[in-house]
C-alpha cells in the first residue's frame, strides 16, 4: 500500500521541523513549506492526501490555501491550525471545507489523531 | 502641559488627604482586593500553562510565547496600579522593577542574549540556560550537569568570550592576527609560520589588570583560602568547541597548574586557539578570524588516583548495547592522549554492568598525587591488573548513563576517582557520530513486537522520551532511600518529596498528579520521561517488573527494549534543541522562580522581586495587609462590615467578607454562624479548627523553664506579622481565604485560593513564634514542618519560621489539606511549651497523625 502524504504550511519553521518527524514515525509521507506560495507551487504538481495548514501567513493566507487546495484536490483533506482560534475562523474554515480546526499550541497527540482520522476519509474515499 | 496638570492636581490632593483616616474607603478595599486576587490567579495560570510546554507534549510557536509574555506584563502592570491605588501610592518603586523585568522578556524574545555587559568569570553555577556561546561548551555542559545533584563536579570557573576580546583589544592583537591570516588566505605564507607567529603574539601579551585581578580572585575563591596546596586544571572551552563542531583535543588544556601559573597559562591556552592543527581545520571550515574566540575553564583538580575516559557508546557501532571504558592510574592523560598503560574495556549497558571484553596493559605509572608534583615514577607499581574493580566500573557506568539520560546523547565522559573512592565528573561532551538513517514507522514496530503492552494513552505526559528499567513503587517517602538508579518510579500521588528520588529515576509514572504539578516541574528539568495522572499505574504495574517507557507514544512496554532507547538516543532530533523551547526556559527564568517567601524577610521589598510571579506575590502580600491594616481592632472592623464569628472556642474571629464568603442573609447583626459560611477554603479550615480533637482547651501545665521565659519574652511579639493589627482576622471570598491569627504570642497566616482548575489552586501557610526559648520554639517548627511535608507541602524553615506551600491541588485534595491545616493551627497552639527535648517531637508527630486520624465528630 502507498505511503499517506501530508504537506504541512506554517510560516513559524517550528511547527513542519516538529510534526514531520512525528508523523513520519506514524508512517506517512511528509513535505514541509513555510511559505504559501511555494507549497501551492508544489499543488499544482501533485495533490497531497492531507493538507495541515496555519491561518495568518504572508501572501496567500490559509483560508485563501484552502480555497484553492480544496479547487484544485476536491479528494484531499485539510486540517486547520491557529494560533488566532475564534468561533468566526473556525466556522469560516469549516464551511469552506476544513477537515478539522486545531488551536495553537496543540498536543502532539491532538494532531496526530486528526490526521489518523482524516486519513481513514481519505482511504475510503478512495476505496469508493 | 496637561500632564504636569494632571500631576499638580494629584499632588494637591494627595496632600489634602494626607492624614485622614482613609483614602480609599474600606468597602472600596474589598473590591480593588479583589481584582489583585483575580489578576492574581490569571498570572498564576499563564505561567503554569507555560510551565506545562516544557514537556514537549505540545507543538508551541514564537506567537504563543510573545502573547504570553504580553498578557503577563498586563495583569503585573495592572495589579501594581491596584496595589498603589489602595495604599496610596506607597509603593512606586514597584513600576521601575517591572519594566525592568519586562524589558529583559523582549529582548529575550527579540532573540538577542541577556548577559551581563561586564561579567567575565562566572562560576560553573552562575552559569544559566544558553549561555553557552559565552562561557564554550565545556563549562556550559559541567555547568548542566550540575543540576544532577548527585554528581561530583570539581569547583570551576570560566572566563568568557568577553575576557577574551577584552585580552586581545588591549594587547592590539584584532589587527594583526587578521593580516597574519590573510597572508596564510593568500597562500603567501605557510600554516605553520602564521600559526607560530600569532602564538607568540598572544603569548606575549598582557593580560589586561582587571581580568587579571578577576582571575586571581576566582581561584583564590574555589581553592577554600589554600591556594599553595591548590592545583588548577586550565583547559580551553571553545565556543563552537565540543558542540556542532568538532575542535575535541585540538586546543590545549594544562594540569597540576598552580596558583603563580594560572595568569601565563590563560595565554597559552589562548594561544592555542590558533595552532596549527585548529587553523587549518578552521580554514578549512572557513570560520572567520573574528568569530573565533575561546573561553577558558579552569577546574580545582582533583587528586586522582585513576582516571579516564567513559563512551556511553561506542561510535563505531552504535547499534550495540555496549559502553566504551578507558582508565589509568593517575591523573587521566595517559587515557586522552593515548599514551601507554591504559585498561580498556567493553561494557554492557544493563545494571550491574558486565564486562564483555577488557584489554589490560602493563602501567608504568603510579598514583600521582597533584601535592608531590607531576609525573612521579612509579615505584613498585602493580602491573598487569587491571585499574578498575567491577564495583568501579559499574559506578562509573551508573554516572555515565545518568548523563546520558540527561543530556539524551551519546557521551565522552571525562572521569577521575579520588583516594576517597570519590567519583569525579572532569567534562562531559557529545559523541559526534554519524547519524544513521532515521529508523523507519516499520522498524520501530518490529522493535516493540512481541514486547506486550501495559500500559497505554492514560494520562497526561510531563515530559516526552524514552525511558527504562525496574519498576519501583513507592507508597511512603521511606521507600525513597533504596531507590535504584535508572529505576521506574511508580507512585499514586505526586508528593513534593517524590522530587528527591527524579535525578536517579529512568521514568515516572504517578496514578494521580498535573502536568503543571510542582512533581512534575521537577522532572522535566531532570529531563525525565514521565507520564501523571495514569490512574491504575500502581495496579497494572509489579514491583521490579522491567518496563520500557515511551512518553513519545504513551505506552508502556514490559521488558527493556534496547532499540527504542538508541532510537531516541541517536535519531530523535530532542525538542530541546529547538529555538523556541530554548526561549521558553529563559523566559520561564525570568518569570516562574519565587524567592519571595517570607513577608517579614528584609528582602521582601520591590527591589528584592527578581521575577514577575514574586512580583504578584509582593502585590498579593501588601495588598491584603492594607485590608487587614485598614483596622486596628476587632471593633474598627465590626464597625466597617466585618463580622463576628459565633464559637465555643476561645477565638474572637473577624470575617471580612470580600464576596460570597458568607451565605446571603446569614450575616444580619455581627454575628455570623460558621454554618453560613460559604466560603469554600475557609469552610474546609474550620471543619479542621472545630474538630473536637484539635482543639484542646485544657490549661497546659507550663514548667518553670517555659514559665521563665514566657515571663520574659516580649520582643518577639512585636516582631510578630510586622506590625499588623492583633486581631484574628479572616477575609473570604467564595472561593478564597486570608486567615492570619495573633494567637498568643505565636502568628499564624494562611493564604488559600480554590479556582475553576488546579493551576489555580494554592495554599501557603506560615507559622512563627511562640512563648518559649528559641529551642522549643524551633521544636515546634521542626513538628509543624514534619507534618506538613509529611502531608505533601513544600516546606521551609528558618529558627521558629515555618513556611509551607501546595500548589496544583485537585479540589479535593484542597479541601483535605486545609482540614489538616486547620487542626495543625490548634495542635500547635501550646505545643512549645509541651515540646522540652527533641525526643517531643516524634511524640507529638505520632500524636497528631493519630488524632488526625480518628474521623470528625458531627
Amino acid at each position: 500500500m502507498e505511503k499517506t502524504t501530508v504537506c504541512i504550511l506554517d510560516d513559524e519553521a517550528i511547527v513542519g521541523d516538529r510534526l514531520k518527524p512525528e508523523l513520519e514515525d506514524d508512517g506517512y509521507e511528509v513535505e514541509v513549506f513555510t511559505d504559501s506560495a511555494s507549497a501551492l507551487d508544489r499543488v499544482d504538481e501533485t495533490c497531497f492526501d492531507i493538507f495541515i495548514t496555519d491561518l495568518k501567513m504572508e501572501g496567500v493566507d490559509g483560508m485563501g490555501f484552502l480555497e484553492r487546495v480544496k479547487e484544485k484536490c476536491p479528494e484531499s483533506e485539510v486540517i486547520v491550525i491557529t494560533g488566532y482560534a475564534t468561533m468566526e475562523t473556525a466556522r469560516e474554515s469549516l464551511i469552506k471545507g476544513a477537515y478539522d480546526f486545531i488551536a495553537k499550541p496543540f498536543r502532539i497527540g491532538e494532531i496526530r489523531t486528526a490526521v489518523k482520522k482524516a486519513k481513514k476519509k481519505v482511504r475510503r474515499r478512495h476505496q469508493a | 502641559m496637561t500632564l504636569n496638570l494632571g500631576n499638580g492636581l494629584a499632588v494637591l490632593k494627595n496632600f489634602l488627604w494626607r492624614g485622614k483616616e482613609n483614602q480609599v474607603p474600606f468597602s472600596d478595599l474589598f473590591v480593588w482586593f479583589q481584582d489583585i486576587l483575580k489578576k492574581n490567579n490569571a498570572a498564576m495560570e499563564l505561567i503554569a500553562d507555560m510551565g506545562g510546554k516544557m514537556g514537549g507534549e505540545f507543538i508551541f510557536d514564537q506567537k504563543y510565547l510573545s502573547d504570553n509574555v504580553k498578557k503577563l506584563q498586563e495583569l503585573v502592570r495592572s495589579s501594581a496600579y491596584d496595589l498603589n491605588y489602595i495604599t496610596d501610592n506607597q509603593y512606586l518603586e514597584i513600576y521601575g522593577v517591572i519594566e525592568d523585568l519586562a524589558k529583559r522578556l523582549e529582548i529575550e524574545l527579540s532573540g538577542k542574549m541577556v548577559i551581563s555587559g561586564t561579567k567575565r568569570i562566572y562560576d560553573l553555577g552562575e552559569i544559566e540556560d544558553g549561555m553557552e556561546d559565552l562561557v564554550g561548551y565545556k563549562a556550559y555542559n559541567l555547568s548542566r550537569a550540575l543540576n544532577l545533584s548527585e554528581l561530583n563536579i570539581p569547583d570551576s570557573f570560566a572566563v568568557t568570550v568577553g575576557g577574551f576580546r577584552d585580552y586581545m583589544a588591549y594587547n592590539n592583537l584584532f589587527e594583526k592576527i587578521e593580516a597574519a591570516i590573510e597572508e596564510c588566505r593568500n597562500e603567501q605564507r605557510s600554516v605553520e609560520s602564521v600559526s607560530n607567529s600569532i602564538r607568540i603574539m598572544i603569548l606575549a601579551g598582557e593580560i589586561p589588570p582587571v581580568l587579571r585581578r578577576q582571575i586571581l580572585a576566582a581561584a583564590e575563591r574555589i581553592s577554600n583560602g589554600k591556594l599553595g596546596s591548590c592545583y588548577f586544571a586550565t583547559r580551553s572551552s571553545g565556543v563552537g568547541e565540543d558542540g556542532d563542531l568538532s575542535f575535541a583535543g585540538l586546543h590545549d588544556s594544562f594540569l597540576n597548574v598552580q596558583f603563580d601559573e594560572l595568569l601565563s597559562n590563560y595565554k597559552k591556552v589562548l594561544a592555542s586557539l590558533y595552532n596549527q592543527a585548529s587553523l587549518e581545520y578552521r580554514l578549512r571550515m572557513n570560520i572567520l578570524s573574528l568569530e573565533m574566540a575561546m573561553p577558558v575553564l579552569y577546574q580545582k583538580m582533583i587528586k586522582s588516583h585513576l582516571s579516564g575516559v567513559l563512551f556511553t557508546l561506542d561510535p563505531n557501532r552504535p547499534e550495540r548495547p555496549e559502553s566504551l571504558l578507558s582508565g589509568s592510574w593517575g591523573l587521566g592523560k595517559a587515557v586522552v592522549e593515548g599514551e601507554e598503560g591504559v585498561d580498556t574495556f567493553r561494557i554492557s549497558r544493563s545494571p550491574p554492568y558486565p564486562i564483555l571484553e577488557q584489554q589490560i596493559s602493563s602501567k608504568p605509572h603510579m598514583p600521582t598525587p597533584p601535592e608531590k608534583g607531576p609525573s612521579q615514577k612509579a615505584t613498585g607499581a602493580p602491573n598487569a591488573e587491571p585499574c578498575l574493580t567491577s564495583k568501579e566500573i559499574s559506578s562509573i557506568m551508573d554516572v555515565g548513563l545518568i548523563l546520558e539520560r540527561y543530556f539524551k546523547r551519546p557521551l565522552d565522559v571525562e572521569w577521575s576517582m579520588d583516594q576517597a573512592g570519590q567519583l569525579w565528573i572532569l567534562q562531559a561532551r557529545q559523541i559526534n557520530m554519524p547519524r544513521p538513517k532515521r529508523m523507519q514507522h516499520t522498524e520501530l514496530k518490529g522493535a516493540t513486537e512481541g514486547h506486550r503492552v501495559v500500559l497505554k494513552d492514560r494520562g497526561m505526559i510531563a515530559y516526552r522520551g524514552i525511558g527504562a528499567g525496574r519498576v519501583w513503587l513507592v507508597e511512603d517517602d521511606q521507600d525513597l532511600n533504596h531507590f535504584p538508579r535508572g529505576g521506574v518510579l511508580v507512585s499514586h500521588f505526586a508528593p513534593p518529596w517524590l522530587a528527591k528520588a527524579i535525578p536517579r529515576a529512568g521514568a515516572i509514572i504517578t496514578d494521580v498528579g498535573a502536568v503543571t504539578g510542582h512533581m512534575a516541574t521537577v522532572a522535566r528539568e531532570f529531563r525525565v520521561p514521565t507520564i501523571v495522572g495514569a490512574e491504575a499505574a500502581t495496579q497494572l504495574l509489579a514491583a521490579n517488573q522491567e518496563v520500557t517507557v515511551d512518553t513519545e507514544r504513551n505506552i508502556v512496554y514490559e521488558g527493556i527494549i534496547e532499540e527504542l532507547i538508541r532510537h531516541q538516543l541517536l535519531d530523535v532530533p530532542s525538542f530541546e534543541m529547538t529555538r523556541e523551547f530554548q526561549l521558553l526556559r529563559r523566559l520561564l527564568k525570568k518569570i516562574s522562580p519565587l524567592s519571595l517567601t517570607d513577608p517579614d524577610d528584609p528582602g521582601f521589598t520591590p527591589k528584592g522581586c527578581q521575577t514577575f510571579h514574586d512580583v504578584m506575590r509582593f502585590v498579593h502580600e501588601k495588598a491584603f495587609r492594607a485590608l487587614a491594616q485598614a483596622g486596628k481592632d476587632p471593633r474598627s472592623f465590626l464597625r466597617r462590615g466585618g463580622k463576628r464569628l459565633k464559637s465555643h472556642l476561645p477565638l474572637d474571629l473577624v470575617l471580612i467578607d470580600i464576596g460570597g464568603g458568607v451565605a446571603e442573609g446569614g450575616s444580619k447583626g455581627i454575628y455570623v454562624d460558621p454554618d453560613q459560611i460559604t466560603s469554600l477554603p475557609m469552610k474546609a479550615i474550620w471543619q479542621g479548627l472545630s474538630s473536637p480533637n484539635a482543639w484542646s482547651t485544657e490549661p497546659i501545665p507550663v514548667d518553670f523553664k517555659g514559665l521563665m521565659s514566657s515571663l520574659t519574652r516580649t520582643q518577639r511579639a512585636e516582631v510578630l506579622g510586622n506590625a499588623l493589627p492583633s486581631v484574628n482576622l479572616a477575609v473570604l471570598g467564595s472561593n478564597y481565604v486570608n486567615l492570619s491569627l495573633p494567637l498568643g504570642y505565636h502568628f499564624t497566616a494562611v493564604d488559600a485560593a480554590i479556582g475553576s482548575s488546579p493551576e489555580n489552586n494554592n495554599i501557603s501557610f506560615r507559622f512563627v513564634g511562640g512563648v518559649t526559648d528559641i529551642t522549643r520554639r524551633s521544636r515546634r517548627a521542626t513538628l509543624l514542618a514534619n507534618i506538613l511535608e509529611e502531608a505533601g507541602f513544600k516546606v521551609k524553615m528558618n529558627g521558629d519560621l515555618v513556611i509551607a506551600r501546595a500548589i496544583n491541588l485537585s479540589e479535593e485534595q484542597m479541601m483535605n489539606q486545609l482540614v489538616l491545616i486547620g487542626k495543625l493551627i490548634g495542635f500547635a497552639r501550646q505545643l512549645d511549651v509541651l515540646l522540652k527535648n527533641d525526643e517531643d517531637v516524634g511524640y507529638y508527630f505520632q500524636k497528631f497523625r493519630e488524632q488526625s486520624a480518628k474521623p470528625v465528630e458531627k
